[in-house]
C-alpha cells in the first residue's frame, strides 16, 4: 500500500532527523507505528532494512553507530543532511522549471520534480509559474528502452552488468559483459559506452538492442574509465557522418534535396541533369540506392559497383 | 495540459515530497492549497492527499507530538509547528538522483540552439548553482547525457513566429515523394523528441501537420498573424507518429541484415522468421513512400504486399540501371554494403 508505505518511510525519516544521538533498531521499533505491527522480527527486520535503503534513495543520509556496549544506532545528521545555501533569481527558478520537466521516464522525472520541491522549500521564488510553458518549446527526452533504468544505475554506482546483444545484422542475441561507463542520448535513441569485457576494449552499445533483462554482475571494474566519453562520435560514424572522402553523382534536377544540402559543389548540366560532389562515408550506397532512377554514380568506381549490385538485388524482386 | 511532467505515484516519491512540504508549510503559515500545489507541481487532490497522511506524521520517538496539520480546503494550517524542531525542518540536500535528473535536463536544455539567449544564461546560472549546492551528489550526473538537434536559424524564426503570432512560408523537403514543397503554416508549438519538430497548422493541407525543422529548406516570417484552429495538443510521448487504423497494411520481410526496420518504423507486429529476420507489419497512409525502402533494403528485404508496391520499387531499380549499362558487374565486392551499423533514419 503506497500510502501506509509513505506513512511509515516519513515517520522513520523525522524520527532519524529529530533526534540528536543514535537510535537503536530496538528503540526505533518500539516508536513507530508501523513497526509495532509488524510481527515477527523477520518481518520487522526485512521492512526496516527496506525502508533505510528507499531513504537512502531519496538522499537522506543514515549514518550507522556502534555505541560501547556493542549495539548499534542509527541518526540522519542535520549538518550532513542539510542543504548548502544556495539562491536562485526568478529568471533562474523558470529555467530550472523548464528544465525539470522535460524527462519523459518515470524515475528521472520524479527526482527532477523531487529536487525542484527540496529547491522550491529552500526559497526558490515562485513568481513564474514553472508548469506553464515557458516559451514556444517543449523539450523531451524520450526514453523507450526497457535498459534504461538499471542501466541507468549500474553506471552511477559503477557495477558491472551483463546483457544479451543483438547487433544490428546478427540473428541471434549473444551475451555480452559490460563495465558501463555512460548513457547519451541522441537523436531520440539511447546508447550506451563502456568497457566489454568479452572483447577487451571499449564499445558502443544501442538501448533498443539489447533483449531481454539487464543482470548485475558482482565485483569492481577491471579497466580504467576515461575522463571523457564520446559516445556521439562513435554513433556518428555507424551513420556514416564522418566521411573522409567525396563522391561524384548524377542528379535528376529538382530531385533529391538532402543530396543537395550535402554537395560541395553543384554544376548544372542543362539537360535535366545536375553534377554534385558530395562526402562518401560509410552508408553512402544504401542511401543513394533510395533515390531509384533520379541518382546515377560517377566515381568512385566502389561506389558505383556498390549501387549497382543493390539495385540488381531490387531488380530481382 | 501537454506540458505536465510525468509522475509515478509511489511511496518514495510521496515521502521526498512530504519532506519538503514540511519545511516549506512552516514558513507559511495559511498557505493557500492552489498556490502550495503549483510550487509542488502537483495537483489539489495530490496535495490534499499528502495532508491527509502527514497528520499521522511526527518524531514520535521522544513522546513527541503529531504533526497537527489541517485544511479547510482553502488554506493549509499548521497547529504546532513546534512538534518538529527547527532541527528537522530544514531544506535537505539534493540525492545523486535528484541533481542527475535536474543537472541532465538543464545541460541538455542549453544545447538547443533555438532558447532565448536571456533564458539559457539564467539557465548556464542556475545549473553552476544547483552544482555547487549538490556537490558530491552532482558527481553522477555526468555518467548521463543527451543531445537534442535543432536546426539553430530555422529554430529562432519559428520561436519567434509563435510568440509573435505570426504566419511563416517554408520550403519544406517530404522524403516519401522526395520533393520539396511551399506551404504557408500557422506554428502552434516546437517539440524536441530526438529530432525538432515544429507543430503547425498547415494552410496548403487545411490540417494539422508536423515539420521535422532539419527538413526546412526555407523560412520566412510572415506579416500575416498566425490563426491556427482550437486544436487539442496531442500527447506526443508515444511518438510523432502515429498511424491511424484505417491506413493501409504493408508487409515486409526483411533478413538478418534489415532487422533495423522494426527500430525505425512504428508497427503492428513483427514476427521472427526462422532465418533470423522478421516478417513486419505497419501501416502508413501512403504506402508509395515505401518505394525508397525497398530500395534501401537491397538483399536485405522485400516488401510482400501491396504487390503494387513491390512492382514499382523493381521497376525503379529497373529503370535505374540502364542508366550504368555497360558497367562491370560488382563482381567480388558484392556483399552487404551497407555494413553492420547500416543507418536509417528516415523512417522519423
Amino acid at each position: 500500500m503506497a500510502i501506509a508505505k509513505a506513512e511509515r518511510l516519513m515517520n522513520l525519516a523525522l524520527c532519524l532527523l529529530g533526534t540528536r544521538r543514535p537510535l537503536s533498531k530496538r528503540e526505533l521499533r518500539e516508536s513507530l507505528e508501523a513497526y509495532l505491527e509488524a510481527g515477527s522480527d523477520d518481518s520487522f527486520n526485512r521492512m526496516f532494512e527496506r525502508d533505510k535503503d528507499d531513504l537512502r534513495e531519496l538522499g537522506l543520509v543514515i549514518e550507522t553507530v556502534e555505541s560501547l556496549d556493542g549495539e548499534i544506532g542509527y541518526l540522519a545528521r542535520r549538518d550532513s543532511n542539510r542543504l548548502p545555501p544556495i539562491t536562485l533569481d526568478a529568471e533562474e527558478a523558470a529555467a530550472l522549471g523548464l528544465a525539470a520537466k522535460v524527462w519523459q521516464q518515470a524515475r528521472l522525472a520524479g527526482a527532477a520534480s523531487g529536487a525542484l520541491q527540496k529547491l522550491r522549500a529552500a526559497g526558490l521564488p515562485e513568481d513564474v509559474d514553472p508548469y506553464e510553458p515557458h516559451s514556444a518549446l517543449e523539450p523531451r527526452i524520450p526514453v523507450h528502452e526497457a535498459a534504461f533504468e538499471p542501466l541507468m544505475l549500474a553506471c552511477r554506482d559503477r557495477r558491472p552488468v551483463g546483457f544479451d546483444y543483438r547487433k544490428a545484422n546478427a540473428a541471434q542475441p549473444e551475451p555480452r559483459h559490460v563495465e558501463p561507463w555512460a548513457l547519451e542520448c541522441w537523436r531520440g535513441h539511447w546508447y550506451l559506452a563502456g568497457f566489454d569485457r568479452d572483447r577487451g576494449a571499449e564499445r558502443v552499445f544501442r538501448l533498443s538492442r539489447i533483449t531481454g533483462r539487464v543482470r548485475s554482475r558482482g565485483g569492481r571494474f577491471t579497466a580504467p574509465v576515461p575522463d571523457v566519453v564520446t559516445v556521439r562520435e562513435t554513433v556518428a560514424s555507424w551513420a556514416g557522418e564522418t566521411a573522409d572522402r567525396s563522391a561524384r553523382i548524377r542528379l535528376r534536377s529538382g530531385a533529391g534535396y538532402p543530396l543537395r544540402a550535402k554537395a560541395t559543389a553543384v554544376r548544372e548540366l542543362g539537360d535535366g541533369w545536375d553534377e554534385l560532389e558530395i562526402p562518401y562515408g560509410h552508408g553512402l550506397d544504401a542511401w543513394l540506392v533510395e533515390f531509384g532512377p533520379d541518382v546515377v554514380v560517377l566515381e568512385p568506381a566502389e561506389l558505383r559497383a556498390d549501387v549497382v549490385d543493390r539495385l540488381r538485388a531490387v531488380a530481382k524482386g | 495540459m501537454a506540458g505536465k511532467p510525468v509522475r509515478a505515484v509511489n511511496a518514495i516519491d510521496q515521502t521526498r515530497r512530504m519532506l519538503s512540504l514540511v519545511t516549506y508549510l512552516r514558513e507559511r503559515p495559511g498557505a493557500r492549497i492552489e498556490d502550495v500545489a503549483r510550487a509542488f507541481g502537483i495537483t489539489e487532490d495530490e496535495l490534499v492527499s499528502d495532508l491527509d497522511v502527514l497528520p499521522m506524521c511526527g518524531t514520535s520517538f521522544r513522546g513527541g507530538d503529531l504533526l497537527d496539520i489541517d485544511t479547510d480546503g482553502e488554506r493549509i494550517w499548521w497547529h504546532n509547528p513546534a512538534a518538529l524542531g527547527a532541527d528537522a525542518a530544514e531544506p535537505l540536500r539534493l540525492a545523486a538522483d535528484e541533481a542527475t535528473a535536474l543537472l541532465v535536463a538543464a545541460r541538455a536544455v542549453a544545447t538547443l540552439p533555438g532558447l532565448r539567449e536571456s533564458d539559457r544564461q539564467a539557465l548556464l546560472r542556475a545549473t553552476a548553482k544547483v552544482e555547487t549546492s549538490a556537490g558530491e551528489a552532482a558527481g553522477a550526473s555526468s555518467r548521463l547525457s543527451v543531445t537534442f538537434e535543432s536546426e539553430g536559424g530555422v529554430f529562432a524564426d519559428v520561436d519567434r513566429a509563435i510568440s509573435e503570432r505570426r504566419r511563416l512560408w517554408i520550403r519544406y523537403y517530404s522524403p516519401a515523394r522526395d520533393e520539396v514543397t511551399e506551404r504557408e503554416i500557422d506554428p502552434i508549438r516546437l517539440v524536441s523528441v530526438g529530432h525538432t519538430y515544429v507543430e503547425a497548422w498547415c494552410r496548403r493541407s487545411e490540417a494539422r501537420r508536423t515539420f521535422r525543422l532539419d527538413r526546412v529548406a526555407e523560412i520566412r516570417i510572415l506579416d500575416e498573424p498566425s490563426a491556427p484552429p482550437e486544436v487539442e495538443l496531442r500527447d506526443l510521448s508515444e511518438g510523432l507518429v502515429q498511424p491511424a487504423a484505417e491506413d493501409p497494411e504493408v508487409v515486409v520481410e526483411v533478413g538478418p541484415g534489415g532487422r533495423w526496420v522494426a527500430e525505425y518504423y512504428p508497427h503492428d507486429s513483427a514476427e521472427e522468421l526462422p532465418d533470423g529476420g522478421l516478417r513486419i507489419t505497419l501501416r502508413t497512409p501512403e504506402p508509395a513512400s515505401l518505394r525508397r525502402l525497398a530500395l534501401r533494403l537491397g538483399r536485405d528485404g522485400r516488401i510482400v504486399s501491396p504487390p503494387e508496391l513491390a512492382a514499382s520499387a523493381r521497376h525503379a531499380a529497373r529503370e535505374a540501371l540502364a542508366a550504368y549499362d555497360g558497367i562491370e558487374p560488382a563482381g567480388a565486392t558484392a556483399g552487404p554494403a551497407g555494413g553492420p551499423h547500416d543507418r536509417q533514419e528516415r523512417g522519423l
